[in-house]
């Protein structure tokens, strides 16, 4: 893992308002705090944390995967929730892993370590959170 | 720390250009200096300075009235105060006249002994860097002194981009015990200074298969004096058409690499010093050994260690030759037997920008073996659903290969080691590919620039300064690395 990398990364998303923090136990994760959902349109929470695996050799390899806590609700309406990838305990929170990969033919552009990052899977995470079907 | 620490610079040929500009505007007979910024590596075993750029003297920086250098303070003031917004160390280079020896002077010692304490204020923890360059003999030679943690250590060894320099004080080239008629004729090709630098050069070998057992046996029988053997595998049958030095008893064995390379070397030069890892790029390890090494060859497949020593070469200055081979064709008919060779000097593009890398492959060899399965199992469900599997998982074909080509590949590679260190040619190519199946081997130049949106350009010789731009890091399930010899 490139730690410095990805602080910087974080680093941007703060600069921008959006906290987001790095946690290593177990394997290395981001947690992003508060990011905005679409929920109000259902009655369900309108913001989530969500957890993102660092992938291996990263930035060699690309993000992905995206996780909610489990019992969310919201896991039940984004895209790949009911598909679990894995449970996590990470940061005092059980995760649920969801089958959401943006860079990998999932919707997104091919991954490109020279444009792509943490800050910008963010956007990728709105995203998914928007889109909660009908 | 380990007393030892040996203190490498690295001069990228842009800085050293400019240096060489600078320091010898007055020559021969008075001294000019200026102030330069420095990336670095420390290791227990070796603090690695590479240069990031030059901070140049204007009009009324140095004394012109006097002959020897003296910096004027707003100079120095403007180098400290700039310090503060930088993550790197300082240097400071001034020549002495010709043929005067680049031994530190009284007037050399108190201003480092001023500096290395002024600078601290603005640097903190930083090393300060002060180099003497001369022509002496009609050679150019170099001295250094890094000042760190308030220890004064003496610069081993300069390496400008390629060629390594004449360091001062001269450590010359002992006798050697080698039989030297076998490179009888390598010295009468190219000099008994070229057999020299060979003998006190380090090599770096990435890959102990085909291509880099063959590199390994050329530097070996060509006299070079240390090598360095990186491979994380052992050998396998299907590897005995390949490796140089590897026989049937090796794979019963279940032998590493590195070690039938390491045996092998030394059977042919047993004076050689050799260091096998079993390990890969970028563990820190190899990193750190590395960064020491004149010039480093990739010998691999690997996307992961062609992308790392990409990375090397960007951020810490090594000279990268990096070989390959591929077969083209399918059922037994092949229709192209490729050769790469592509040169990695600072100022050349990084392997992502010359598309050298498949993401997909790069992501798979950096998966846990647990994490594959999960994922082809994945992606075998997402198929019975009707689902597109490749988010989950994407056949990459095997690569094919035998060793007639590797062989020739690990020579060519090994050959233009030699040129680079001995200073007598260098590869006339960025990237080479050739079809030795083809018409005059159909030999293409691939020419390609850097990415604007890629950091390889801008962060050229910025070392551990530059970890945050670092193109790949090691894998935490990788096994920890591991020095056999």
């Amino acid at each position: 893992m490139s730690r410095e990398r990805i602080l910087r990364e974080l680093a941007i998303l703060e600069e921008g308002g959006q906290l987001a923090e790095l946690f290593s136990n177990g394997g290395d994760f981001v947690v992003y705090r508060a990011v905005p959902t679409a929920g109000a349109r259902f009655n369900l929470p309108e913001t989530t944390d969500v957890i993102v695996p660092v992938p291996p050799g990263y930035p060699g390899s690309n993000i992905d995967l995206a996780g909610l806590p489990v019992g969310s609700p919201l896991l039940q309406r984004v895209k790949g929730g009911t598909n679990s990838q894995g449970i996590r305990d990470v940061a005092g929170v059980t995760w649920q892993l969801a089958s959401y990969h943006p860079h990998a033919n999932g919707g997104g552009p091919p991954w490109d370590q020279m444009q792509h990052g943490f800050h910008t899977y963010f956007d990728h995470l709105i995203s998914w959170l928007e889109n909660l079907g009908s | 720390m380990n007393k030892e620490q040996k203190i490498i610079v690295r001069i990228g040929s842009l800085e050293y250009e400019q240096l060489e500009r600078l320091l010898f505007s007055r020559y021969p007979d008075k001294e000019w200096a200026t102030f330069l910024r420095f990336g670095w590596r420390e290791s227990s075993e070796a603090l690695v300075f590479t240069s990031v750029g030059i901070d140049p003297p204007e009009s009324g920086d140095v004394d012109e009235r006097v002959g020897h250098v003296k910096i004027l303070e707003p100079y120095t003031l403007r180098v400290a105060l700039a310090a503060e917004s930088h993550p790197f160390a300082i240097g400071v280079a001034h020549s002495h006249p010709e043929d005067y020896p680049p031994h530190p002077s009284g007037i050399d010692d108190d201003m480092d002994s001023y500096y290395s304490e002024y600078f601290v204020g603005f640097t903190h923890e930083r090393p300060y860097l002060s180099l003497i360059v001369s022509k002496f003999d009609g050679q150019i030679v170099m001295s250094g002194r890094a000042f760190d943690k308030n220890r004064c250590k003496i610069v081993h060894r300069f390496i400008v981009e390629r060629t390594p320099v004449q360091t001062w004080p001269k450590t010359g080239v002992g006798p050697s015990s080698m039989d030297h008629g076998r490179t009888a004729r390598l010295t009468a090709a190219f000099g008994e200074e070229a057999s020299a630098r060979l003998r006190v050069a380090t090599v770096a070998v990435i890959g102990a298969g085909g291509t880099g057992s063959m590199a390994i046996e050329v530097l070996a029988r060509a006299g070079v004096g240390n090598l360095i053997i990186v491979d994380p595998d052992h050998i396998t049958e299907s590897n005995l058409e390949r490796v140089h030095g590897s026989q049937p008893a090796h794979v019963a064995q279940g032998m590493p690499k590195v070690l039938i390379a390491r045996e092998h070397a030394l059977s042919i030069n047993a004076e050689c010093e050799i260091k096998a890892y079993l390990a890969a790029l970028p563990q820190k390890e190899v990193v750190d050994a590395i960064v020491t090494a004149d010039v480093a060859i990739g010998c691999t497949d690997q996307q992961h260690s062609r992308l790392a020593l990409s990375d090397l070469c960007t951020r810490y200055l090594v000279p990268v030759i990096d070989c390959g081979v591929m077969l083209e064709g399918a059922e037994g008919a092949v229709t192209g037997q490729i050769i790469q060779l592509v040169r990695f000097l600072s100022a050349d593009p990084c392997a992502l920008c010359r598309d050298m890398i498949i993401p997909q492959r790069l992501a798979q060899e950096l998966m846990s073996e647990g994490e594959k399965s999960a994922r082809r199992a994945a992606a075998e469900k997402a198929i019975m659903r009707g689902e597109d599997p490749d988010p989950y998982w994407q056949g990459v074909p095997q690569l094919n290969t035998v060793g007639y080509l590797t062989g020739a590949a690990g020579a060519l590679a090994a050959a233009y080691a030699i040129g680079w260190i001995s200073g007598r040619f260098d590869p006339p190519f960025a990237r080479l590919q050739m079809n030795i199946v083809e018409k005059c081997f159909d030999v293409q130049e691939v020419v390609m620039s850097a990415k604007h949106q890629c950091a390889c350009s801008r962060v050229r010789g910025w070392a551990d300064q530059g970890a945050a731009d670092a193109f790949i890091s090691p894998p935490p399930h990788w096994p920890p690395a591991k020095i056999l010899a």
